[in-house]
């Protein structure tokens, strides 16, 4: 009698970790969508094609710079008596050539006494000596600050007259896109967008690494629970039943989890222009995260056949064969003596392992991982420019994600049950 | 024995023998197409390279001179900028005036400065000189503004502009690039550009289809293999020369698998298009990438990776992709033909029957990297929710980007492998565990 309370406190404990596990796996789900989805729409908002690539935003940086300079342009004494040379040289001009045009032989009689008139009223070297006190009016005119004003509203319409005649076709989009984030995130300015979603991100970030220690944390516990109660033979039955429900439920989020973000983007872009500065920032280049679901899914959605079959492939040597082959364990294992013989469940349990590429899934993207990783990286970093006008800071946000660390443990899980199944039941492998 | 005993033997070999023959030959085709699909892609990238594009003076020039000619020669100042700039001259001349009058107010010292004061005080009004300011600055404005002003300044503009240009810099970068060009339409015997993308898309299509073709009858081979293994399946006897005439089969499968290309990757900015300056600027289709790599290329790229973990995996995909299998592929031989004691060994039972599935490695790694570089739909996707036509927007695109026949071959080859070892699994006089 000792025993089967024993056996209902355990069952009834091993039924709270799995609920704990799937409970959490469902959240992780859950907050993996949202997460996703928050940087779906950041990356969107934030794409060098409604950035960096958008005619519209260096217009409208470019005027920017360049109304500043003429709003502070003032002129200064260098460039006044600059002018006033070129001024007095001018009208030196001009009046040894009005000088010139009265002293040429003249005909008629009244243009003689205008010749004799205007010889003996005007001395020309004196005419030439007044220049000076002219040129000086002028320029002071041209730079008084009313005429500056005048001027500068001017070189500013013009301006905006040239500007007007340049634009792209971003601006429709980037206004639908903006508004729908907006008002998705109700925000109403990117600068609260920007702190919005960090804080969200955030948010997010927390509660993943919190489910994820709680599945896992479940199912060590279990193990642990396992290992102690090891010597108890007649409980092996129901403990590695549930122990093949943790590793459904592995399995289950492993694949609907995310594996890996690829995130590049430049995080900032300084250009000098005419002293002013011209600025890009978080331009998001790439952004993809996908779970090997979702993997599957591209590849099966592919127009092109060969993708398709490597879609199928995927699907079927890590995905469905691994949970027929938990299926058939669990079958071999609740009646060994009848359906345990059957030849198809024992063929699955203990012969397809060779087939049985979810070990492999693992590896291969670790391995594409790191490969992605390091080519963004030296990619990103040749980018990287810092040079006296021009400043490009890029970021490489290249991660793996947990659906990785869970579909590892599901791997490894995995492993340990088919040992333990064949250490148990060493006569019945073929 | 007898003589009948040979003869289905040595009719099987001599069978195997000629499929295996045209087994090599269509590799063989598939590799040669291949190579060539390769030079003509470069060729591809290289002419519609951005650089000769977007990033060419030569693409510019014309933008660039149709831009001066309208904003110098069509100068307008709009009527409120007129009128300002009448205001600013007049004011001048006002001021020019008032100095002139101060002037002669001032108390001459000389006789004739006497006469001249009288003289201009009789003659001139002050008053009437004033009235025509305007009508003398309205003139100014005139005279700066007229067409043939406007004519000598765009071409003074012009005639900068091309002095920039024939710089030796650019000179000599345009003498190259035309150089190449030539070079590239003699090669494929056209004219102009348009004829040689299309020269080039039409040969690329058809070589596809000619490797499609050739992928297509090796995997008929190989099934006719496997057929030939259920026919035979009750003759023992002949099992051992059919299972190493296989693993040669698979030697084949190999070989062609690693050095055909395998995925192609196709980076282009699709459009971009806006008006600058009234003039409509538009490029299409610039090339950042266009390239076919094989599994030993994807090794390549990796290996080249500053960074050692790269160069770690770029090793770990060589040896899953040529050490692992040819391993495989020797010891399931070796297991099959020698002595018990070898046959046993621990290493050669996990390459015989283990090992196989960790090409598959490989395999994943690229349909992963296709997933993640090259069907980049999010931006479309999300754009096409919002009801936006991306069409117009300046996006990076992948989406050519496919996986080519070495694909096919290399998993085929890896389904091969564990087929083959599953048979010597039944077939073997060992123990297989």
């Amino acid at each position: 009698m000792k025993y089967t309370v024993l056996n209902i406190i355990m069952l009834v404990g091993l039924s709270l970790l799995l609920g704990g596990a799937a409970y959490s796996g469902y959240r992780l789900a859950d907050v993996s969508a949202e997460r996703e989805q928050v940087k779906e729409d950041y990356s969107l908002s934030n794409s060098v094609t409604f950035g960096l690539f958008s005619i519209d935003q260096w217009r409208d940086r470019i005027t920017e710079v360049l109304s500043s300079q003429i709003q502070d342009y003032h002129i200064t004494k260098a460039q006044q008596r600059d002018m006033l040379i070129m001024v007095e040289k001018e009208m030196h001009g001009l009046v040894s050539k009005t000088v010139a045009e009265i002293n040429k032989p003249q005909k008629g009689l009244g243009a003689k006494l205008k010749k004799l008139a205007f010889n003996t009223l005007v001395d020309s070297a004196e005419l030439q000596a007044q220049v000076k006190p002219f040129a000086k009016t002028i320029v002071a005119k041209i730079s008084s600050p009313e005429s500056e004003k005048r001027l500068k509203n001017i070189a500013g319409s013009k301006v905006n007259q040239l500007t007007s005649q340049i634009y792209d076709s971003v601006s429709v989009a980037n206004y639908a896109v903006t508004k729908y984030v907006y008002k998705k995130y109700k925000v109403s300015d990117p600068i609260a967008f920007n702190n919005r979603i960090d804080q969200k991100l955030a948010e997010l970030k927390i509660q993943l690494v919190q489910y994820v220690c709680i599945m896992l944390g479940c199912v060590l516990v279990a193990l642990l629970l396992w290992f102690a109660l090891r010597k108890q033979v007649h409980l092996q039955t129901p403990l590695f039943i549930f122990a093949l429900l943790f590793a459904f439920v592995m399995l289950v989020t492993g694949s609907l989890l995310p594996v890996v973000e690829v995130d590049a983007r430049i995080q900032s872009l300084h250009l000098a222009l005419l002293d002013g500065n011209v600025e890009f920032k978080n331009q998001v280049l790439f952004y993809q995260s996908k779970s090997i679901l979702g993997i599957v899914e591209t590849l099966i959605g592919q127009p092109k056949p060969d993708a398709i079959l490597v879609g199928v492939l995927i699907l079927l040597f890590i995905l469905v064969l691994p949970l027929l082959r938990l299926i058939a364990k669990g079958i071999y294992v609740f009646s060994p003596k009848k359906l345990g013989r059957n030849g198809v469940v024992r063929y699955l349990t203990f012969e397809l392992g060779k087939w049985d590429m979810s070990d492999v899934m693992i590896v291969g993207m670790l391995m594409t991982y790191i490969g992605l990783n390091g080519i963004l990286k030296s990619q990103l970093s040749s980018l990287n420019i810092h040079t006296e006008s021009l400043n490009v800071i890029t970021a490489n946000g290249t991660s793996l994600q947990p659906g990785y660390f869970i579909f590892a443990g599901y791997v490894l899980f995995a492993a340990l049950l088919s040992y333990i199944l064949k250490r148990v039941s060493p006569h019945d492998a073929l | 024995m007898t003589k009948r005993n040979y003869l289905p033997k040595l009719l099987l070999i001599l069978g195997l023998f000629v499929l295996l023959g045209l087994e090599g030959f269509f590799g063989y085709r598939l590799h040669e197409l291949s190579a060539r699909q390769e030079t003509i892609k470069l060729d591809h990238s290289t002419i519609n390279n951005i650089s000769y594009g977007l990033l060419s003076v030569d693409q510019w020039r014309d933008e660039v001179s149709g831009i001066v000619n309208r904003q110098v020669k069509h100068f307008k100042l709009t009527p409120k900028q007129k009128k300002e700039l009448q205001t600013e001259v007049e004011s001048v001349l006002y001021a020019l005036i008032n100095k002139a009058e101060a002037m002669v107010e001032k108390k001459p010292q000389s006789f004739i400065g006497k006469i001249r004061k009288l003289a201009i005080k009789t003659f001139v009004k002050t008053d009437k000189v004033k009235a025509q300011v305007p009508g003398l600055a309205r003139s100014i404005i005139a005279k700066a503004d007229n067409p043939n002003q406007k004519n000598k300044l765009s071409n003074l503009a012009m005639g900068k502009f091309t002095q920039l240009q024939h710089t030796e810099s650019i000179d000599s970068t345009l003498k190259a690039n035309h150089a190449l060009f030539d070079g590239m339409y003699r090669k494929y015997q056209v004219h102009n550009k348009e004829e040689l993308n299309k020269k080039l898309d039409d040969l690329l299509q058809e070589i596809r289809v000619e490797m499609y073709h050739n992928c297509f009858l090796m995997l008929g081979c190989i099934v006719l293999v496997l057929g030939l293994w259920w026919i035979l399946r009750k003759r023992t006897e002949l099992h051992g020369t059919l299972f190493i005439l296989s693993l040669l089969f698979a030697f084949i499968l190999l070989a062609v698998g690693l050095s055909a290309s395998m995925i192609e990757v196709d980076c282009r900015i699709k459009t971009l298009d806006f008006m600058l300056l009234g003039e409509h600027v538009s490029f299409k289709d610039q090339v950042l990438f266009y390239e076919s790599k094989s599994i030993l290329g994807v090794v390549e790229v990796l290996v080249k990776q500053p960074a050692i973990d790269s160069i770690a995996v770029g090793i770990l995909i060589l040896c899953f992709s040529i050490l692992f299998p040819v391993m495989k592929l020797s010891s399931t031989g070796i297991h099959l033909l020698s002595k018990r004691k070898l046959a046993e060994n621990r290493v050669i039972k996990y390459f015989a029957f283990q090992s196989g599935k960790w090409s598959m490695a490989d395999v994943i790694v690229i349909a992963v990297l296709m997933t993640y570089i090259g069907l980049n739909g999010l931006l479309d996707k999300q754009l096409a929710m919002l009801n936006i036509r991306g069409q117009d927007l300046t996006l990076i695109t992948t989406n050519n980007t496919a996986l080519q026949p070495g694909y096919i071959i290399f998993i085929s080859f890896v389904l091969y492998g564990l087929i083959l070892s599953t048979i010597l699994k039944y077939i073997t006089p060992h123990d297989a565990h």
